[in-house]
């Protein structure tokens, strides 16, 4: 039994500025690129403000839409800020004079003098492909961006285009690279006085993220499944043969027989199956390759005789890292969610609606959700006014 | 033996001490490292499994600018050699089932009594606590159960799923920004805290507008392929192109998201007739011809070389981009070896020659990161970490290196 005890999940009614960057300042002047940043500072106390032009912020018009009009992709993106419309750069300077971080995803016309001005701030430069190189000036959608950095040729099956993932997972990887770029120049800048411009390029970023590509392009020579520089898409199968999703009865779940074969092997034997992996000649390393093959063939016979739901949590009863293939909805009733009360609640106009909770829990300053702001326009004395930071 | 080179990055001065293992934890202490952070891994070669071991690619591309310490956790003169350790750290990091350094005698409940700064992350794969919390997870299990990997894939389809693993990345990344938030806390109040992470909840969280819409509407997110999940935006898809030299399939997305796009798409293919078609005018109509759409635009890309044809559509000002393997990312992407992305490590391994290594993408003006130091094998900084960390002397690591306690 675990010393550790439950950290309290969210109070509902909490201060929303309870978080650990309660002292934190940050002008958001982000796009889709960006602005899962301020999102994650925000949600972690950080007082954010949100710099919109005044034509309009382009992401208050993604769908989905809630039925007050209001769009839930920018209730959930553009939680914990507040808003402001303005395109004065005399309002700008005057928050980048009273702030500690700026994000900005190219608004900024000339960032070093706000550095200059403030000696202390940080800014982070996010581009879609840097600031110079021969593609600095593509454009890129997330789907583009995946395309280029190694997402979509990772994902898909042989007789399927490449995919990109569900979702905008590329505004999670820039979104939580900015803000790793942010506080780790603010850390630097709390001890030493001295900010910084933090430059980020979100190509840069979804290369980062691919596991074995990478692995794969520089050493597949002395990998021991590997014959090519790049792996070809195939569904679920993952790089090392081991995991991979079987059809069960009633539903579909990830199985491995990692990381102990052998455990996995006594419950197939408990079970009256795979005896035919006993054969000596599977404890040879140099048949690794075929004995996996084996393993996961037996595997997939076996488990189509399975009752998903009661097959997954004997499964983990035993310690084997199986995964029921869940829907969203299968999801949002998740018992161990549920458990963990981690749901919070986002702020929809007048309503508020069920939405994810934190991705960490700290036992001292804990998470919280706050509103989205409505999106003033503003001076710059109003600006600070609306904000809370005129003093 | 590696030479670690002194750190101008940001984080410097900052000393982690790292019981993570896989990736999801490496990765993040790997980060930190990168930014200057002093990172000492703590490994036992009795829990290395079957991607762990230090002769494997996999540990050297998530392992380096750290120190290796070898322990033999199993016996108590390690496990307070470990305690000794923890007290010198600015951050304890593991990601170790639940309870497993509670057990050992080094969980935030023993060490924070005499070391009341130091913040400790748990990496688990479900959190303290809960019905499923002794639950074992790598990523694929993860992108199953979060509803990751029903999403990824194309209606009707069985499941595809994501072909890598996404969340452990995802989770170690997030791991850092609680690590450096603590760390501020700590700043201004004198005080560590522990911070449990769920790497399932992580995940779970990557479908936050899916699951407000669910929540709000009552709509069940379904697999939507290269569709843009909720908007018109059309075209948006990937495309074949030219095949390779030795046959095999070549692609390049394409994504209209505003309708002068669509218009510089139209010129670009010659296709005058969809340029004066008003039902074509806006994404909803296009959205409602959109198998012609993709069958007129895939015939038109199918004999071109997919560089060029990039080149072409973003000339226009029509996103497009290159389906790029790592192969293309390490040896053809222009762009990233502009920007000095891909390095090769001063210090070969030992046993695996040569290596490289993927810079961090983040780039700091005054506090650079330029330090990059391959990862170590067993026990190779066992003296300069006993040394540094804790002041202990040649002879005494000598004596518990041969008496198995560092092992």
């Amino acid at each position: 039994m675990s010393n550790a005890q439950p950290i309290p999940q969210q109070d509902p009614e909490a201060d929303a500025r309870s978080g650990p960057l309660t002292h934190v300042r940050v002008v958001d002047l982000t796009d889709d690129r960006a602005i899962y940043a301020g999102k994650l500072l925000g949600d972690l106390g950080a007082s954010v403000v949100r710099v919109e032009p005044t034509d309009g912020d382009p992401l208050r018009e993604r769908a989905p839409f809630h039925t007050s009009g209001v769009s839930l992709w920018h209730a959930f993106f553009a939680s914990s800020r507040s808003c402001v419309q303005s395109d004065d750069p005399a309002v700008m300077a005057r928050l980048a004079q009273s702030t500690d971080v700026i994000i900005d995803c190219q608004r900024l016309d000339d960032p070093g003098a706000l550095l200059a001005a403030n000696p202390r701030l940080v800014i982070v430069d996010v581009t879609s492909f840097g600031r110079s190189g021969p593609w600095s000036e593509y454009q890129a959608t997330g789907l583009v961006a995946e395309a280029l950095g190694g997402i979509a040729a990772t994902s898909g099956d042989a007789d399927t285009p490449p995919l990109k993932l569900y979702g905008d997972q590329y505004a999670f990887v820039v979104g939580v690279y900015a803000a790793i770029g942010a506080l780790a120049a603010l850390r630097h800048a709390r001890v030493t006085g001295q900010g910084q411009i933090v430059r980020l390029s979100a190509h840069e970023a979804l290369c980062s993220v691919l596991e074995h590509v990478l692995m794969w392009a520089w050493y597949h020579e002395q990998l021991p499944f590997a014959d090519t520089p790049a792996l070809p898409r195939r569904g679920s199968l993952h790089w090392s043969n081991a995991y991979v999703v079987m059809q069960a009865r009633g539903g579909s779940i990830m199985v491995t027989p990692t990381p102990d074969f052998q455990k996995q092997l006594a419950w197939l034997l408990e079970e009256g199956q795979g005896a035919v992996l006993l054969d000596e000649r599977y404890a040879d390393p140099a048949n690794l390759a075929e004995m996996i093959a084996l393993t996961m063939s037996t595997l997939r016979d076996w488990v189509a005789t399975k009752d998903v739901e009661a097959f997954f949590h004997e499964a983990q009863r035993r310690h084997h890292p199986y995964g029921w293939v869940m829907t969203l909805p299968e999801v949002a009733a998740n018992p161990q969610l549920a458990a963990r009360d981690w749901w919070t609640s986002y702020p929809l106009g007048d309503d508020r609606v069920p939405g994810p909770g934190a991705p960490y829990h700290f036992s001292q300053t804990p998470w919280s959700v706050g509103a989205g702001g409505d999106g003033e326009i503003v001076n710059a004395d109003e600006a600070l006014d609306a904000v809370g930071w005129s003093d | 033996m590696v030479t670690f080179e002194p750190t101008t990055g940001p984080l410097s001065g900052v000393r982690i001490l790292d019981f993570t293992h896989v990736l999801a934890g490496p990765f993040a202490t790997r980060v930190m490292g990168d930014m200057g952070a002093d990172v000492v891994k703590v490994m036992s070669a009795t829990r290395a499994g079957l991607a762990g071991g230090v002769d494997h690619p996999y540990h050297t591309m998530w392992n380096r600018n750290k120190r290796v310490l070898q322990l033999d956790l199993a016996r108590d003169e390690a496990r307070a050699i470990a305690r000794r350790l923890a007290l010198k750290a600015d951050v304890v990091i593991d990601n170790f089932s639940v309870g497993v350094l509670d057990r050992w005698g080094l969980g935030y409940d023993n060490v924070s009594p005499e070391h009341p700064g130091v913040i400790y992350v748990g990496m688990s794969g479900m959190g303290v606590s809960g019905p499923w919390q002794s639950y074992v997870t790598y990523a694929p299990t993860v992108h199953a159960l979060a509803g990751l990997t029903y999403l990824t894939g194309l209606p009707g389809r069985n499941d595809i799923g994501i072909g890598f693993s996404y969340n452990d990345h995802m989770a170690g990344l997030h791991g850092v920004v609680a690590v450096l938030s603590a760390l501020e806390a700590r700043h201004s109040s004198g005080r560590g805290q522990r911070i449990d992470m769920s790497q399932f909840e992580v995940g779970v969280s990557f479908s936050g507008v899916a699951l407000l819409d669910w929540f709000a509407n009552g709509v069940a997110a379904q697999p939507v392929g290269n569709d843009p999940a909720w908007e018109p935006w059309c075209p948006h898809a990937i495309y074949p192109c030219q095949p390779d030299a030795s046959g095999g399939d070549q692609w390049c997305a394409i994504a209209v998201v505003s309708d002068e796009q669509w218009r510089s798409l139209c010129a670009l293919m010659a296709a005058d007739d969809w340029l004066v078609d008003p039902s074509l005018a806006d994404a909803a109509g296009r959205r409602e011809r959109r198998s012609e759409i993709d069958a007129r635009i895939s015939e038109w890309t199918h004999g071109q070389e997919r560089y060029t044809l990039m080149e072409r559509c973003q000339a226009a000002g029509v996103p497009a981009g290159v389906v790029q393997t790592g192969e293309d990312l390490a040896t053809r992407d222009p762009q990233l070896a502009a920007a000095g992305m891909f390095i090769g490590l001063d210090d070969p391994h030992p046993n695996l020659g040569p290596l490289q290594a993927d810079r961090l993408p983040l780039q700091f003006d005054r506090t650079p990161a330029t330090v990059y130091n391959r990862a170590e094998v067993w026990g190779e900084s066992n003296h300069v970490v006993a040394a540094d960390w804790l002041g202990m002397s040649a002879e005494e690591v000598d004596r518990l290196q041969s008496e198995g306690v560092m092992e």
